[in-house]
């Protein structure tokens, strides 16, 4: 054992650019693949911080069904750890002719303490906090120039107020929020007598004991609370945060799938050739007494020993690259979070097992086949490659390659992404098989064109590529490079639009949230450079529906417009015209396909509508989904003022010649009455920076594909090399001139690279169609395939294979030709 | 038939080859000059290691001397650079190597056409030499095959005509029957023999074994880098 031990450690240090290049390869792979696993996690974590900023470590909010809830609602059970009422109401402070948004928390500071304590900026402690005192974000004040001691004045129920500020409070705790604008902190007296609600509280946040779980918690206070007046609802909707950490580490998961073909591709090719340079000692071996067993054992131990080595050294690595990612992320958020590091022991496990399996299965093939030579053959070094009839390898690829394309169609549910699975992997192995018929097709094709444009050398290089496994093995390799480029860089930008514009599609140019009155709709109609505007009727968990309450319910008098306004897609086709005629004239409720998954209920049902003493029957003409609107169902305006005396909108959507000229106007209009108006321009760019920044580390993961790719093709390059230059010195014995070589040398390199990039912007395609067919279900968007991408990519593969054609013909103007051509 | 009364093919003056192996200088050739008339075949013998086959690799242009001159119809080549000696390689000499030396995923016709496609001729022009050429070597069945698809006679045989195809001055043939049983070797050399006889081809071949020798019309022996 102990000289088998040495004989392979002597190999792996004798072959030190091979070693570096396997070890390179398994590396970066286990690296993305750590990392992928990792970020989704991280930010998982990011989000749940965020999503708990107001409430800590409470996990459970009790509110009232109607109106405010007393402290003392709550009944007194063991299983509570902590209650901490808490009052929100809505400010405005207006600086330079902008008026910021201000959301206004109160608490008792020695209750909000036990669940969240703020954590202010200088470090110190809140001592006294009572009165006519504010708590602001440093984000805000160092916005403003404002210091602690300041005196600021906010319009709170269009009245303007003076609050001294208290302190300085880190962008933490209370403070976090995902959108514009800023929370203030306010001792909870005070801003029960400014609000004017002394008799309760918007929500109380609970905190389970010790050894409760939230669940348990929840199903208690439901149980102890009185029917239908509290509601009890979790803090941190876990499985939306669960389902977009998913969403988001898609393209990472992407990324690593490539990563892991290309150090299959890459091991397996290196190891055909190691074999093929240990015949000689593979027959020494076995012409000693060692079985077929054993000699695979010795040259797989070798193999393993890379494992081992790539994911010991990939995890530490991830976790630097994490690092750096997580760092970056969280500086380029709008609202500059920390991002906590989550490294989940399963995912330092799986990662260090994929990096020793996949070394040892790659190099699993060419050693047993090197294993189970005759001992003759490889003794005599007579030794003649197995010849797989190239018909079934033809077929076999085909095969697989229709199936792979047909699989997602015709799957659906959970079996899609096993589909989806398989079909990514089909496509690129039926590829791997059917390569060297299409390098031997396309360079027929192109050896009659060089031959007619460039001459002999033209011909000869276009020639020299068929039945040449380097040429096929260059070729495989970039097409798994590019289309790996093109697929990530085209499913990343579509993940930015998709998280960032939600929007995407819709008609609508800005939106305004808040109270309007017919006349104040009827003004902005009358703004300069306005094309439509849509005002809605907004019942908010208000509306029930056969007794189940609507999170969301809007009615419009232009379903026409509001269809195209907020990019609702309707299920079926002819969906749309009908529901629009029986909005004209009938009790018509529309449901989001996501409401009628969570009620049950189906188009064609009649479902009894009730909010306080309106009640009516509508039946269900349709259903939608949309990715600009959370609305759960919509009906129109007439019944909705006719049977529940809606009067007020608080929604209105608009297009315009200019939508910001239009905002500020909007926002004029309202003055001092709370609201939230935006052009979706803003919005869009306050989400980007949200969003954007989580994506951000997917684009630079791009680059390690394309290292792990160079890595690839030098490894390509110099098992080229050791094989070609014998090649080249035969050409040369026959009077091959420098200059041919390095004409010759580049032609191919051009070819392969345009072969591979042809290749690559096909399957690439077909597996971009394979993701949005998996994809599809939950979303509502198509991806943009821009072409520019696609050329982009292919065209750089051409510049790494010309590229790598400089060293063999560097190489090959110092070659010794006697040496060469008598070495055998 | 080739013209070839009294003319000098190549001549080699006081060729000198040292090795350099790290520091220490390996003297191959010392100061050897020969002359080779043309139709002459010409056999270079000597034991492993005498320089033999450094020799015809200096005389063919395919490696320098550190000192001397290669003449080529009365022209030094060794000195010239890579454009103007791999434009000799194609016109005016042709090699024969033990392994063989073809182009694997090229087939007999493409091998064969090789130097003439390096130098710029168009194959269908050569059609009818092509022909001529495989029927000499006995291929014309085989010339869409592989050489992996060839035994080791036909594979020389391939290299042979590769090397006539260009109608070179001379033809150089390292150990060409090294790499062959006996009676295929035999066959190769008969068939060089044939070609010295029958077109008047000059060749200079190295040897090892006294039967291929025998073929020739003059043997060269070299021991310790000087002729003997």
């Amino acid at each position: 054992m102990k000289i088998i031990l040495k004989y392979i450690l002597t190999n792996v240090k004798e072959r030190k650019t091979r070693t570096a290049v396997m070890l390179l390869s398994i590396l970066l792979s286990t690296t993305l693949l750590f990392v992928s696993f990792s970020i989704g996690a991280s930010y998982e974590s990011a989000q749940r911080k965020m999503a708990r900023g107001m409430a800590g470590s409470a996990t459970l909010s009790v509110t009232a069904v109607e109106g405010e809830i007393a402290e003392n609602a709550l009944p007194d059970l063991p299983a509570i750890r902590a209650s901490v009422p808490m009052l929100e109401g809505a400010a405005l402070y207006h600086e330079n002719g902008y008026y910021e948004t201000i959301d206004l928390i109160g608490a008792d500071i020695s209750k909000l303490n036990k669940i969240n304590p703020p954590r202010l900026a200088d470090g110190g402690e809140i001592t006294d906090f009572t009165g006519n005192k504010v708590i602001l974000p440093d984000r805000f004040t160092s916005k403003y120039g404002i210091e602690a001691g300041d005196t600021i004045t906010l319009q709170i129920g269009g009245q303007p107020v003076s609050l001294e500020v208290a302190a300085v409070a880190a962008y933490d705790t209370v403070f976090l929020r995902h959108t514009r604008g800023a929370t203030a902190l306010l001792p909870l007296t005070t801003l029960s007598e400014l609000l004017g609600k002394t008799d309760g509280y918007s929500e109380i946040l609970v905190e389970p004991a010790e050894g409760i779980s939230t669940s348990e918690l929840k199903s208690e206070l439901s149980a102890a609370l009185p029917d239908g007046t509290y509601r009890v609802s979790e803090v941190v909707n876990e499985t939306q945060i669960a389902a977009d950490a998913r969403q988001k580490s898609m393209p990472f998961f992407l990324i690593s799938f490539f990563s892991l073909t290309m150090s299959v591709f890459i091991i397996y090719s290196s190891y055909k050739v190691i074999t093929l340079d240990r015949l000689p000692v593979i027959g020494t071996f076995r012409s000693i007494g060692a079985t077929q067993k054993a000699v695979t054992q010795i040259l797989l131990l070798e193999s393993g020993l890379y494992g081992i080595l790539g994911g010991l050294l990939g995890i530490p690595v991830g976790t630097l690259v994490l690092k750096l990612i997580l760092q970056g992320m969280g500086e380029s958020l709008s609202q500059g979070i920390e991002i906590p590091i989550v490294i989940s022991p399963i995912s330092i496990i799986f990662s260090f097992a994929v990096a020793v399996v996949v070394s040892l299965l790659s190099a699993w093939m060419p050693v047993r086949r090197a294993s189970r030579l005759p001992i003759k053959d490889v003794v005599l070094g007579s030794v003649e490659e197995k010849q797989v009839p190239r018909r079934f390898i033809l077929v076999g690829g085909v095969v697989l390659f229709v199936v792979s394309i047909i699989l997602p169609k015709l799957a659906s549910g959970n079996s899609l992404y096993l589909a989806g699975g398989f079909s990514l992997l089909g496509l690129i192995a039926a590829t791997i098989l059917i390569v060297p018929l299409l390098t031997n097709l396309m360079a027929m094709g192109l050896e009659r064109i060089y031959g007619a444009v460039l001459g002999n050398t033209g011909r000869l290089a276009a020639r020299n590529m068929r039945d040449n496994k380097n040429t096929v093995q260059n070729i495989t390799l970039l097409f798994i490079s590019i289309s790996a480029v093109i697929a990530i860089t085209v499913v990343g930008n579509f993940v930015t639009t998709y998280v960032s514009d939600v929007f995407n599609g819709a008609e609508l140019q800005g939106f305004a949230d808040g109270y309007m009155e017919q006349e104040f709709v009827d003004q902005v109609k009358e703004m300069d450079g306005i094309e439509k505007v849509l005002p809605v009727y907004v019942y908010e968990n208000q509306m029930q529906a056969n007794g189940t309450t609507l999170s969301r319910l809007e009615a419009t008098d232009h379903l026409d417009w509001y269809g195209p306004m907020l990019a609702l897609h309707y299920t079926e086709k002819g969906m749309e015209e009908q529901a629009i005629s029986a909005f004209d004239g009938e009790r018509a409720v529309l449901l989001s396909e996501s409401c009628m998954d969570r009620t049950g209920f189906a188009v064609g049902d009649t479902l009894s509508l009730a909010v306080g003493s309106g009640k009516a029957d509508y039946k269900v003409v349709g259903s939608f989904k949309s990715r600009a609107t959370d609305v759960e169902a919509v009906i129109p305006s007439t019944f909705a003022v006719s049977d529940f005396g809606a009067s007020a909108y608080d929604f209105l959507a608009y297009t315009a010649a200019d939508p910001d000229a239009i905002m500020v106007q909007i926002r004029d209009l309202f003055g001092d009455t709370s609201n939230w108006s935006r052009t979706v321009e803003e919005f869009n760019t306050d989400a980007l920076s949200t969003v954007g920044a989580f994506l951000q580390p997917m684009h630079s993961m791009t680059y390690f594909i394309l290292l792990l790719a160079t890595v690839g093709v030098i490894n390509n390059l110099l098992i080229n090399y050791i094989q070609k230059r014998r090649s080249i010195a035969m050409y040369k014995s026959v009077g091959l001139s420098n200059r041919q070589n390095m004409k010759m040398a580049l032609i191919e390199g051009f070819s392969s690279g345009l072969i591979g990039a042809v290749i690559a912007i096909f399957v690439s395609y077909m597996e971009i169609q394979t993701i949005f067919l998996v994809a599809g279900p939950k979303i509502s968007m198509v991806p943009e395939l821009d072409a520019v991408t696609f050329l982009a990519a292919g065209g750089m593969g051409i510049a790494v294979t010309l590229l790598g054609s400089v060293v063999p013909i560097f190489k090959s103007r110092r070659m010794k030709l006697v040496e060469e051509i008598k070495f055998e | 038939m080739k013209q070839n009364a009294g003319k000098i093919a190549v001549e080699g003056k006081h060729i000198i080859k040292n090795f350099q192996i790290g520091s220490t200088t390996t003297k191959v050739l010392r100061d050897i000059s020969l002359q080779v008339m043309r139709g002459e075949f010409v056999s270079i013998m000597g034991p492993s290691g005498s320089g033999k086959s450094t020799l015809l690799y200096i005389l063919g242009g395919l490696d320098a001397p550190t000192k001397g001159q290669v003449l080529l119809n009365g022209t030094d080549i060794s000195r010239f650079g890579d454009e103007k000696m791999s434009c000799i390689r194609r016109q005016k000499i042709g090699f024969v190597f033990q392994f063989y030396n073809l182009i694997p995923n090229l087939n007999v016709e493409e091998n064969i056409m090789l130097p003439l496609l390096l130098d710029g001729k168009k194959m269908g022009s050569y059609k009818q030499q092509l022909h001529q050429i495989l029927e000499i070597v006995g291929l014309s069945e085989r010339r869409k095959h592989t050489p992996r698809e060839l035994s080791g006679g036909q594979q020389q045989r391939v290299a042979i005509a590769r090397a006539l195809i260009g109608n070179p001055e001379i033809l150089f043939a390292d150990e060409p029957t090294g790499n062959l049983d006996s009676e295929t070797g035999a066959e190769i050399m008969n068939l060089l023999c044939e070609i010295n006889q029958t077109i008047g081809q000059t060749i200079i071949m190295v040897t090892h074994s006294p039967e291929a020798a025998k073929s020739s019309g003059r043997v060269i022996t070299v021991q310790d880098g000087v002729i003997i």
